[in-house]
């Protein structure tokens, strides 16, 4: 297992995807803390001023705004294979596919953890600079210190919540279009709509917003509970996607 | 066939081993696969016996490539067994030290070759020094840094085998490798596979839709036809026909003389443009019978040679059930 996980590794840093998503995330995430910064203690936007523990919090949570571009990462990871059809030489090699499902989760998860790290570590640095201009950059305390360690999970379990999606897709393009509409048009209507929002909470945007979310928002599951979701649908979609990958022919 | 001209590299002169593996059948019993109402394949059985070249031989459509599929479990079949000494693929503990397959040409553009054949030394645990070795085997040492996307279709070729050979397999299963090989590529493919089953005792099962193509290559022939097998047996076999005897052509100025003196000794002769076609015979029993009547000859040749003819024979009534497609991917209809 561990020759397969080191094998995903090789794909993963052999083409310059991981490069152009990682960079992405970390453009992603000074850009958000810039805004917040700036428009800290500003009456209309609603956000505390700089040197409270509320704005600290909202600041040092925008790392996980690039849920987005791990989710894509693990849908990559995955569909590559049927897109570039390397998964005929992967199968070859590995004909016990659930063995390359794993791997991908575990390679992909435990690459997301030191890309997530990168992406956290850029939010604080940033918010401590800007903050800092502005007369009261953050420390490093327990409360601030959680946040970024949510977004972290948060972005790790997206990765492998896309490795998943991948397996059950296959289809490189559907994956990501499919995903970008889930996130950003399906939850947003069902989490403003008063009929279906008390379903939100169960939700992946829902774990997601329960984990990381400082904002008043509408009803939601604790932290961990939202974690604990998240990482369920991850899951979920895995074991489907590699059920899926192991019943149906490759051609 | 390396010595017609100076080796170069990536000739089969750079197989510096000529040590033999340890021989593989491999034995197809009773294969059948549907996709939907089509019958791709059915109650398909053959084998593929070490040392040897086998041509896995049919029209497009004939079922060939789902074949190979099953054959490496990629494909589940719906009934049958295909197996390496007794193993089906997927029971294989390292299956690409057993089995080195080309099917289609996969790989990421983006990627060069040498990182492609790293990948699964990788997996399957082979040193990386794997992939350069595998490189110089099949000629690409220098291109091995080079994104495979900028590869030509005959290099593309070229780095599906050596991915196939990266396990040093005692199987080696090709899947039309010579698509898109220059006449120079197909020729340095037909003496690279006579040399791994020849000289170092590997089963070598390449399939083809051409006869042509794979006629001075191959030592036995499976032919199928709409997923049947039409005929399984070795190049003599099948060059000697159907009942063991040819068709003998023979032109001479007592043509109609010849003819009336074969027929009384029970021989079919055809008659035709001053030319005679004599059924189930050889060129010395129609000399022998010429020349005890006195009959002059102009000329006597045997006509089996015309194998291709054989072949469409064959698998003529199959081609129905080739598909109308463009995709490349055969017998999936």
């Amino acid at each position: 297992m561990i020759r397969l996980v080191r094998a995903e590794w090789t794909k993963l840093f052999t083409t310059k995807v991981w490069l152009g998503l990682l960079l992405g995330a970390v453009v992603l995430v000074i850009g958000f803390s810039i805004l917040f910064t700036s428009f800290a203690g500003n009456a209309e936007s609603g956000i505390p001023d700089v040197g409270t523990p509320l704005y600290e919090q909202l600041a040092l949570a925008t790392g996980a705004n690039a849920n987005i571009l791990f989710l894509i990462l693990g849908i990559i990871g995955m569909t590559q294979e049927y897109r570039h059809r390397t998964a005929t030489p992967t199968f070859l090699t590995t004909p016990r596919r659930w063995q390359v499902v794993v791997a991908k989760l575990v390679a992909y998860a435990l690459v997301s953890v030191a890309f997530a790290l990168v992406v956290v570590a850029v939010n604080y640095v940033t918010v401590l600079i800007h903050a800092g201009a502005r007369g009261a950059a953050p420390s490093l305390n327990a409360e601030n210190l959680e946040v970024l360690g949510s977004s972290l999970l948060a972005l790790v379990i997206y990765a492998v919540i896309g490795v998943g999606l991948g397996a059950l897709l296959r289809n490189q393009v559907g994956a990501i279009v499919g995903g970008l509409v889930y996130l950003f048009v399906v939850e947003p209507v069902i989490r403003s709509i008063p009929a279906t929002s008390g379903a939100y909470k169960w939700m992946p945007g829902g774990g997601l917003e329960a984990l990381t979310a400082t904002f008043e928002g509408p009803e939601l599951l604790g932290a961990w509970q939202g974690a604990l979701l998240l990482l369920g649908y991850g899951l979920l979609a895995a074991l489907l996607g590699t059920l899926l990958a192991v019943r149906r022919d490759v051609v | 066939m390396a010595g017609t001209r100076a080796p170069r590299r990536g000739d089969i002169i750079s197989i510096a081993s000529t040590a033999t593996v340890d021989p593989v059948r491999v034995e197809v019993r009773g294969l059948s696969k549907s996709f939907g109402q089509v019958r791709a394949v059915s109650d398909l059985g053959f084998t593929v016996e070490p040392g040897t070249v086998t041509g896995f031989l049919g029209p497009n459509g004939a079922g060939k490539t789902t074949t190979l599929r099953m054959l490496l479990g990629l494909m589940q079949p719906d009934s049958g067994t295909a197996t390496f000494n007794g193993a089906p693929y997927t029971a294989l503990p390292t299956p690409l030290r057993t089995v080195g397959a080309v099917l289609e040409t996969a790989f990421h553009p983006a990627r060069s070759g040498r990182n492609h054949l790293r990948v699964y030394c990788r997996a399957a645990g082979f040193p990386l020094s794997r992939a350069d070795e595998v490189l110089v085997q099949v000629g690409l040492a220098d291109a091995g840094n080079r994104r495979a996307g900028g590869y030509s279709l005959g290099m593309r070729q070229r780095l599906a085998l050596a991915t196939a050979l990266l396990g040093d397999p005692g199987v080696l299963v090709l899947d039309e490798p010579a698509n898109g090989l220059d006449p120079e590529g197909i020729q340095w493919l037909r003496g690279f596979l006579r040399h791994l089953a020849h000289d170092q005792g590997r089963t070598v099962l390449v399939s083809s839709h051409l006869l042509s193509e794979v006629e001075q290559t191959v030592d036995r022939v499976v032919i199928v036809g709409a997923g049947r097998l039409v005929r399984e047996g070795s190049m003599e076999q099948l060059r000697s026909g159907a009942d063991g005897a040819g068709t003998v052509l023979v032109r001479s100025p007592e043509i109609t003389r010849l003819a009336d003196v074969l027929r009384a000794d029970g021989v079919a002769a055809v008659q035709e443009d001053g030319t005679l076609t004599v059924h189930g015979s050889t060129p010395a029993d129609v000399g022998r019978t010429a020349f005890a009547a006195g009959i002059e000859l102009h000329e006597l040749r045997s006509r089996t040679s015309g194998l291709e003819e054989i072949y469409f024979q064959l698998t003529s009534g199959s081609e129905q059930f080739a598909a109308p497609s463009t995709t490349g991917q055969e017998a999936t209809r």
